[in-house]
């Protein structure tokens, strides 16, 4: 072991340290500094950990740890928006969870060893990393929808996601060993050519393709495997599914990346064909769908598989500048799904949920700015310019025309015109329908921190635009080097 | 390699010998002369109140759990003890951290009274 | 010899197994299931599988299934009522086990995974510790899964505890430690009172 091995898995080391050191603080701290230590702890460890994988970030890959791990620019970007969002997700959270009891050590420590899973799965090199670093990252996600023992609704999303969730990772751990079996290998940089030059039957690689490419799309929830996700979404605590919705889904697309267009790219003919069907069904079955919906935290699941469809396009492309454009894709969804939960988390009272979308009814009466800051990330979700989140779909339609497959790009826009309709109904029941008398209002009283957060979050969906396009070329150059 | 694990498979074949013929024997050998009193349910002189199984309390559970987690982390033990001659102080550290994370469970779980049985 | 001891633990295996499913008494399901346990680590054992073999043992059979019994033999499941549902999901069983076999034998049929094209591994030597090999390569190649490996276990710990632990301040117990140390200072006021009155009974 080097000093080189520590560097490229210091941030994770840094991480997984401090998430052992609150959960053991917690214990021995009087009741009145639980809370503050805490919080203010697993802050700087995650700018810490943002800092780290910045300042050790290397354009080309360095491998390290016998080439289980490495460190590259996709890898620290990637760890930079995990911890940042994460970072997010504490601040939002704040005022929801301390009203309901969740604020407490081991929602930092789970929060935090969730975030070195993540890290792990960007950086890993290695089918066995991977894996360990996506067990890390579920335990510790079915752990926080189960968070409130009370609940009984918590209980059973927790309940189907963990099942789901165990099966899902069974198969993808049957596609890794047959992908073994087949080439000796589980370093990721090798399997691509040791595929290829397997010689024989197509069949078994075939089926480990599908194996690994079943719970890759699973743990990421894409149609047809998404059935957790809107009961997960709806039954978690609000504080528990906007972590559950944003960062993951970075480290989704980093293993997704990794495994089929580095590791799987040999095959990329077979994975594209498999990656459209899901992906169109992914949007259709996703926008649609989010139409019927009352509830809003189920409405943005919905809309989840929809955008999941989405970036799954740019991937399939099989060049660069669909991969840049999915990165891009996913880092943009992650910053507006953020602020879309920070609105309905800074809405949420005690005893109050804010979940029900006629409960937003003239929001713009009661609180216009809440209601303006939702109106931006709507419009963003829905791909309207000028957000960045028309910028996104714009990037990953742009590649997937090029890449020949215009009749996608045609369909996908479509099914996204007909998915804006549900995000614009939330903007027409904040501005156009009456304060709703029924029940007690909502209150928007967000801590401070979290209101200062959130006016940049929705604000930076649009001032972000014109420097929007320095993003795409930080992608590109990130993945250029893998390819 | 397997040669070495003859003695295991003659005990395995003795044991379940051992086992069917005093079973064997026991059904053979002893008076069996059931009447209806001897084979009726029995609670301390009444007839049976209720069904034998009933709820119980979680932490029952909880006790179960955690030695099922201590039991793997015991299983990750017995390769380091094989290896340790060969793996050096690297592998000696390598354990050692582990189990240092492990102790940090052992002293969240002491702390939340995980262990007490109020 | 050892397809002899192949066949003989694989017809064990899939006798308890299916003895597993068709009992109707919870217990003697599990312990059915601790023989299947048993009987398929004996199988990884001829396959020279030394290691897999001794962790199913020592977790499943000695730790998993403890707990199994003590939810069957403890809780209150009403097995009747959970039979019920057999006849009624038997069609949609019976076409999922059918495709399953069918799958199952058209690649076991296949030359694609005979063995000629995947042949059996050479066995090693009498000196061979399949334990060893692995911790060789554990410790020291794979440290960084290993150090995963126990935050999983970590973050286990801390999601079995935070999911079940509840504070129960109303129960009461004794500590017959707190007991036996009372001395009489804790237990015996004496109160000075001033005398009471005579009653005058005779008025």
């Amino acid at each position: 072991m080097t000093n080189q091995d520590i560097l490229v898995v210091l941030p994770e080391i840094v991480i997984a340290l401090m998430a052992c050191f609150i959960l053991v603080l917690d214990l021995y701290l009087p009741a009145t500094k639980k809370k503050k230590f805490g919080y203010g702890l697993s802050l700087v460890t995650l700018m810490v950990g943002a800092g780290l994988s910045i300042v050790y970030s290397e354009p080309a890959p360095v491998y390290g740890l016998n080439g289980l791990v490495l460190m590259d620019s996709l890898s620290a970007i990637l760890k930079v928006g995990i911890c940042i969002s994460t970072g997010f997700v504490l601040v939002y959270s704040r005022g929801y969870a301390d009203a309901r009891g969740l604020w407490k050590g081991e929602f930092f420590a789970l929060a935090l060893f969730g975030v070195v899973g993540m890290m792990v799965m960007t950086a890993s090199n290695h089918l066995l990393s991977l894996y360990v670093g996506l067990e890390l990252l579920a335990l510790c996600l079915y752990t926080m929808v189960a968070l409130r023992i009370d609940s009984t609704a918590a209980s059973e999303a927790a309940m189907k996601y963990f099942v789901l969730g165990a099966l899902a990772s069974g198969i993808l751990l049957y596609g890794m060993s047959l992908l073994y079996g087949l080439t000796g290998t589980l370093y990721i940089n090798e399997l691509s050519a040791s595929i290829v030059r397997h010689d024989g039957s197509t069949l078994p690689r075939t089926m480990a393709l599908i194996l690994v490419l079943v719970g890759l799309l699973f743990k990421i929830g894409a149609v047809p495997f998404h059935m957790w996700v809107p009961d997960v979404y709806e039954g978690s605590p609000t504080s528990s599914t906007v972590y559950l919705a944003t960062a993951p889904k970075l480290a989704g697309f980093a293993i997704i990346l990794r495994l089929l267009a580095d590791g799987l790219g040999s095959l990329a003919t077979e994975w594209q064909g498999m990656l459209l069907v899901v992906s169109i069904i992914s949007l259709a079955l996703g926008n649609i769908i989010a139409i019927a919906q009352s509830n809003i935290k189920r409405m943005l699941a919905y809309s989840a598989i929809a955008h999941v469809g989405f970036f799954l396009l740019g991937i399939l492309t099989g060049e660069v500048s669909g991969y840049a454009s999915a990165m891009a894709y996913i880092l943009i969804y992650a910053v507006v799904t953020l602020g879309a939960f920070g609105v309905i988390l800074a809405l949420s009272s005690k005893g109050v949920e804010a979940d029900l979308i006629e409960d937003y009814s003239g929001l713009n009466q009661s609180h216009p700015w809440a209601a303006f800051i939702m109106l931006l990330l709507m419009f963003s979700l829905a791909g309207i310019p000028p957000t960045i989140g028309f910028y996104a779909k714009l990037s990953v339609l742009q590649a997937v025309v090029n890449a020949g497959m215009t009749w996608v790009a045609v369909v996908a826009v479509v099914l996204s015109v007909i998915g804006a309709f549900y995000y614009l109904r939330i903007v027409k029941v904040m501005y156009f329908d009456d304060l709703a008398t029924s029940h007690p209002g909502l209150q928007f009283r967000p801590k401070q921190d979290a209101r200062i957060l959130l006016t940049i979050n929705g604000l930076a969906v649009v001032v972000l635009m014109p420097w929007i396009g320095k993003l795409t070329t930080l992608c590109e150059g990130a993945i250029e080097v893998l390819f | 390699m397997l040669a070495n694990y003859l003695p295991v498979l003659l005990f395995l074949i003795v044991a379940s010998g051992l086992g069917v013929v005093l079973l064997v024997a026991g059904k053979l050998l002893s008076p069996h002369r059931p009447n209806e009193q001897k084979l009726s349910p029995y609670e301390c002189g009444f007839e049976a109140f209720e069904d034998n199984r009933m709820k119980f309390d979680v932490r029952y559970y909880l006790v179960a759990i955690l030695f099922i987690i201590f039991d793997l982390e015991i299983a990750f033990l017995f390769p380091w003890a094989v290896a340790l001659d060969d793996i050096g102080i690297f592998g000696f550290l390598a354990m050692m951290i582990f189990l240092l994370v492990l102790v940090a469970g052992f002293i969240y779980e002491w702390m939340k009274g995980a262990l007490e049985w109020e | 010899m050892e397809s002899i001891l192949f066949y003989l633990f694989a017809t064990v295996l899939v006798v308890s197994a299916a003895m597993v499913v068709t009992i109707r008494n919870p217990v003697k399901a599990a312990l059915f299931l601790v023989l299947s346990f048993f009987s398929a680590a004996c199988i990884w054992m001829t396959l020279e599988a030394e290691f897999l073999s001794i962790a199913l043992v020592l977790v499943y059979v000695g730790a998993v299934m403890v707990l199994f019994l003590f939810v069957v033999m403890m809780l209150d499941i009403d097995v009747e009522s959970m039979r019920e549902g057999f006849a009624r999901n038997l069609p949609v069983g019976a076409l999922v086990a059918g495709v399953m076999v069918v799958e199952f034998a058209v690649v076991m049929m296949s030359d694609r995974f005979d063995s000629q094209s995947l042949p059996r591994p050479a066995g090693h030597g009498p000196d061979y510790s399949n334990t060893k090999e692995l911790g060789l390569v554990l410790y020291t190649d794979y440290v960084f899964a290993f150090e995963v490996a126990g935050l999983i276990l970590l973050v286990a710990i801390v999601a079995a505890i935070v999911l079940t632990m509840r504070r129960r301040p109303n129960t009461r117990y004794q500590s017959p430690s707190e007991q036996v140390k009372v001395n009489k200072s804790e237990r015996l006021r004496i109160v000075s009172m001033p005398a009471e009155k005579r009653l005058d009974i005779d008025n």
